[in-house]
């Protein structure tokens, strides 16, 4: 028996301790146990000699010894150490999940590397979207953006590697720009995190952390390789790594490529036009990704730097039969002659980011900045179609390529500034957080004009420990944001209400400023040994987007006139979480209800109205503000039940209602229906960690629709997943295989791009992913 | 006094779920309209068809037949070439199309009329005269009605304009 904990005595759940010895009869013997959560392990009906001990955890250095047993043994103390000297030792070195859950009253779930490769999906997102509370908006295959209890775009901040991830966040149709491949653990806040986030984390917060530095002395290489049946995707991503004592240099690249993909249909129909699949493909829904990352840094005793240079790249294709919801006539000869080129309509984007994170230790202060560059540089192609009064041709005195619909291109220069320090039996965080972004819009199509923004927050937030049992927690922060939108006139002339035409003035010069004062309180209670309560309640607020105050467009993937209200305030909303779980005798069980209200929500409202000037005849979409209830939760229970078995559900459930303005009664848009996963994993405590698991997903139909959608059928959907860590032609090994939609069954994910033109999500996916892992010391 | 502790816990908890699955359930009766207006196919003065034709110098009358569960809202017509075939038809039959030609003096409506008093059904009929010296050939007639709430049904037919 005995108890592992880091170096300053928090226990470590879930290291794993390796009994190894041989009997009196020279055969060797092998026993494996896990720590729980307050950090102890036993074994039981050991025989009697000499045993070689080894307890292991990710992120720590290996512990070894040798123990003799005679009878019963006196209980061990293990004390692990840190092998990644992180950026700030008291926050990030022992920042396992459990304590992370328990030092915050909002709702956190927080998964690591293991996590994102026994669930590997097409894109990060798609990964997290097993957790609880937690959908996607997807488009294709390779991409997705998240949505946190049915709230998404921007209303989720995700923050990569302490810098808020700026991409092109209004449409449906973009990805997020990250490389699942370069995360270390992914912490996911849902509720009002406004107070620590700043504008946009309305719903929650996705923070994806890097993964852990080279330990010290160390050389290391590791490899991925991953292969997807359904769109023929391939791909690899090698790191390079190495450490002295305080330098260090770390690099990784990624490369993937993928075909279209197929779903369980012959024929899918676009509107009422039936389009014939080749071979049960998309047509050109085919992707590649390229990613390069570089880390390197000093890391002393009382200052850290980091500095990380990265840069994605993405390319794929649209559905050729239907550009949005516009169906399109294809040239199918070209399109089907193979299923791994990109043709157009297609979208490209380039993200670099270069990040320098810095830690000063200086007495009781614990002082973190980081400074960001990020260009976020976006294109969709298509052939050149005339709309409204655009003329059937496009004049090349434009000097626009002749395929080039839409450019964004975005610039965003980033500082943070936080200060942790503890006095008594408070926890005191200082920050400032401050933002400018430059965008420019190039292209045939209008939807948004070019725009600067900047923003400044300063935050201040208490910890305070009244006894064991409780912790309280209470923030303020106060925000001040400017927008400033350019002139735009189309290109083109078109018929105006007063006779004759005119090149009109979509947007107008426009400057507005914002202020915003959020709060937060919360509570941590641990009533009972194995139980624990948090309640939190919150302000959080949103700045509108450049596209909420001046759009002035037809989008044509829709078939709306999309039109901005350059009036609309800063969007706020109140939220109430409360969370209890219990864990104890194999069981876990966490419940999770929120309420949210917000006086203002933003959305984009489809009025009865056509415009035939401005909408060339389109149905006039409008920013308008309704006030919005929400409240809905997450049920997760888990029971061992055996030394290998565990039988996991989770449930989530949300509903939605405007309570006032045009749509009253009606839900939000992309409501996600009530789910349920059901699960059952076998993994056995030997060498090796082998697992299997069988999940099943239980869909509801979804009948609470807002123009434009459509009411999506309930389903069911099966998968099953598989991981071992061995050992090939003598390097270490780990094997993950999954097959998603292992029955190839034929349904529609209501929060899909492509829900509105009924095409099916993809069918049964053999994903087989294998990591080569090799660290070597060196002595000098 | 262990099993006094378990039993609590296990009280807590479900009086929770209880609580949860509640609010849960305590679904708003409110109803909303969920339907789209429908336009008419068996509406058989219905004009122009998909395939059919209309003549350059001539004045045609647009007709169709719209209905809504509730109450219409407005409706909406485009007419464009479709000289490079790039089709947005929604319908399933498809039309001889003449080859791809580069456009001159394209004919080009856009036009959209409110459906007054909010009907749950409504007869449509609009002249459109169609100037004699526009390009013959292959065009798209896009019909799009609303309903009060802003369901849109749009049906994108094929005509030839000769």
């Amino acid at each position: 028996m005995g108890r592992v904990t880091d170096e300053i005595g928090t226990p470590i759940a879930e290291a794993r301790v390796t009994m190894q010895g041989a009997d009196a009869h020279g055969d060797s013997y092998t026993a494996v146990a896990s720590t729980d959560t307050a950090g102890v392990f036993s074994f039981s009906g050991m025989v009697r000699g000499n045993y070689q001990v080894v307890v292991r955890k990710n992120g720590y250095i290996d512990w070894r010894t040798t123990v003799s047993l005679a009878g019963r043994t006196d209980d061990l103390t293990i004390v692990l150490k840190g092998a990644v000297r992180l950026l700030d030792e008291v926050l990030v070195v022992d920042n396992h999940v459990e304590r992370r859950k328990q030092g915050e009253s909002l709702n956190v779930e927080v998964v690591g590397k293991d996590f994102v490769y026994r669930n590997l999906g097409g894109s990060l997102m798609k990964t997290l979207e097993r957790l609880p509370g937690v959908q996607t908006i997807g488009i294709g295959s390779g991409q997705s953006k998240p949505l946190i209890r049915g709230l998404g775009f921007n209303r989720v901040v995700v923050v990569d590697r302490g810098v808020k991830h700026e991409g092109q966040q209004w449409g449906s149709d973009h990805g997020l720009e990250l490389d699942q491949f370069a995360v270390g653990e992914v912490e996911l806040i849902k509720g009002a995190a406004s107070f620590i986030y700043g504008s946009d984390a309305i719903g929650g917060a996705i923070d994806v952390k890097p993964e852990p530095l080279p330990a010290p002395h160390t050389r290391s290489v590791s490899v991925d390789l991953v292969g997807r049946s359904n769109n023929r995707s391939y791909g690899t991503s090698v790191r390079l790594g190495g450490r002295g004592e305080k330098w260090f240099v770390d690099a990784r690249a990624t490369y993937l490529r993928y075909g279209d993909y197929r779903v369980p249909a012959d024929t899918v129909y676009v509107y009422d036009y039936a389009v014939s699949l080749h071979r049960r493909q998309l047509r050109n829904t085919a992707g590649r990704e390229t990613d390069l990352h570089l880390t390197t840094g000093y890391l002393g005793d009382r200052f850290n730097s980091i500095l990380y240079l990265s840069n994605t790249f993405h390319k794929a294709g649209f559905f050729a039969n239907a550009h949005g919801l516009e169906p399109r006539r294809v040239d199918t000869e070209l399109h089907d002659q193979s299923a791994r080129d990109i043709q157009l309509p297609s979208q490209q984007v380039n993200h670099f980011k270069v990040i320098s994170r810095n830690v000063l230790h200086l007495g009781e202060h614990h002082i973190e900045a980081e400074v960001g560059f990020q260009r976020n540089f976006r294109q969709e192609h298509s052939p050149y179609v005339s709309h409204g009064y655009m003329p059937s041709l496009l004049p090349d005195t434009l000097g626009i390529p002749a395929t080039l619909e839409r450019e964004f291109d975005k610039q965003v220069y980033s500082l943070n500034v936080k200060d942790y320090v503890e006095f008594g039996k408070h926890q005191l965080t200082f920050g400032f957080n401050g933002e400018h972004q430059h965008n420019r819009i190039s292209g045939w199509t209008f939807l948004v004009p070019s725009f600067e923004q900047s923003t400044a927050g300063i935050f201040g937030y208490d910890r305070y420990r009244l006894n064991e049992r409780v912790l309280l927690h209470g923030a303020v922060r106060f925000d001040h944001g400017s927008l400033r939108m350019h002139e735009y006139a189309d290109w083109f002339p078109s018929d105006v209400p007063e006779g004759g035409q005119a090149y009109l003035v979509r947007a107008a010069d426009l400057h507005r400023r914002f202020n915003s004062f959020v709060w937060s309180v919360g509570l941590n209670y641990e009533p009972l040994e194995h139980l624990s309560l948090k309640a939190n309640v919150g302000k959080s607020f949103r700045m509108p987007i450049a596209k909420e105050l001046s759009a002035n467009g037809v989008n044509y993937h829709y078939f709306s006139y999309e039109r901005g209200n350059p009036s609309l305030s800063a969007e706020q909303s109140y939220q109430a979480d409360v969370s209890a779980e219990w864990q104890a005798n194999g069981w876990h069980i966490q419940v999770s209800p929120f309420y949210n209200y917000f006086p203002n929500y933003i959305y984009l409202n489809p009025t009865a109205a056509f415009d035939h000037f401005y909408g060339a005849g389109n149905q006039v979409f409008e920013y308008a503000e309704s006030r919005v209830m929400r409240y809905g939760g997450e049920v997760q229970v888990s029971r061992k039940l055996d030394r290998s078995f565990t039988a996991e559900v989770s449930g989530e459930y949300l509903y939605s209602q405007q309570l006032s303005g045009a749509k009253k009664g009606f839900s939000l848009p992309f409501a996600p229906p009530p789910s349920l996963l059901m699960s059952l994993s076998w993994s056995p405590e030997r060498p090796g960690n082998p697992f299997v698991a069988l999940d099943y997903r239980l869909v509801a139909r979804q009948d609470r629709i807002v123009p434009p959608e459509k009411k999506t059928e309930g389903y069911g959907v099966v998968a099953l997943r598989a991981g071992v860590d061995a050992v090939l032609m003598r390097l270490p090994v780990q094997l993950n295989i999954q097959v998603q939609n292992l029955l190839d069954t034929k349904y529609m994910d209501h929060t899909s791009f492509y829900r509105l033109i009924e095409l099916p999500e993809m069918g049964r996916n053999i994903v087989f992913s294998l990591r080569i892992p090799v660290t070597s010391t060196q002595n000098d | 006094m262990e099993i006094m502790e378990k039993l609590q816990i296990k009280r807590i908890i479900i009086a929770f779920g209880i609580i949860s699955l509640a609010l849960a359930c305590s679904k708003d009766a409110e109803t909303v309209d969920t339907d789209y207006p429908v336009i008419d196919d068996n509406f058989t003065e219905m004009f122009p068809q998909q395939c059919g034709t209309v003549l350059r110098g001539e004045t045609f009358v647009f007709k169709a037949r719209f209905s809504d569960n509730v109450a219409l809202g407005s409706f909406s017509l485009d007419v464009h070439d479709n000289f490079n075939h790039h089709s947005h038809s929604t319908e399933v039959e498809a039309c001889d199309m003449g080859p791809v030609k580069e456009p001159k003096n394209p004919f080009k409506y856009i036009e959209s009329f409110d459906i007054p008093g909010a009907p749950k059904a409504y007869e449509a009929e609009v002249e459109i005269a169609v100037p004699a010296d526009i390009d013959p050939g292959d065009y798209h007639f896009m019909i799009k009605v609303t309903d009060r709430e802003g369901w849109q049904t749009l049906r994108g037919l094929s005509v030839k304009i000769q």
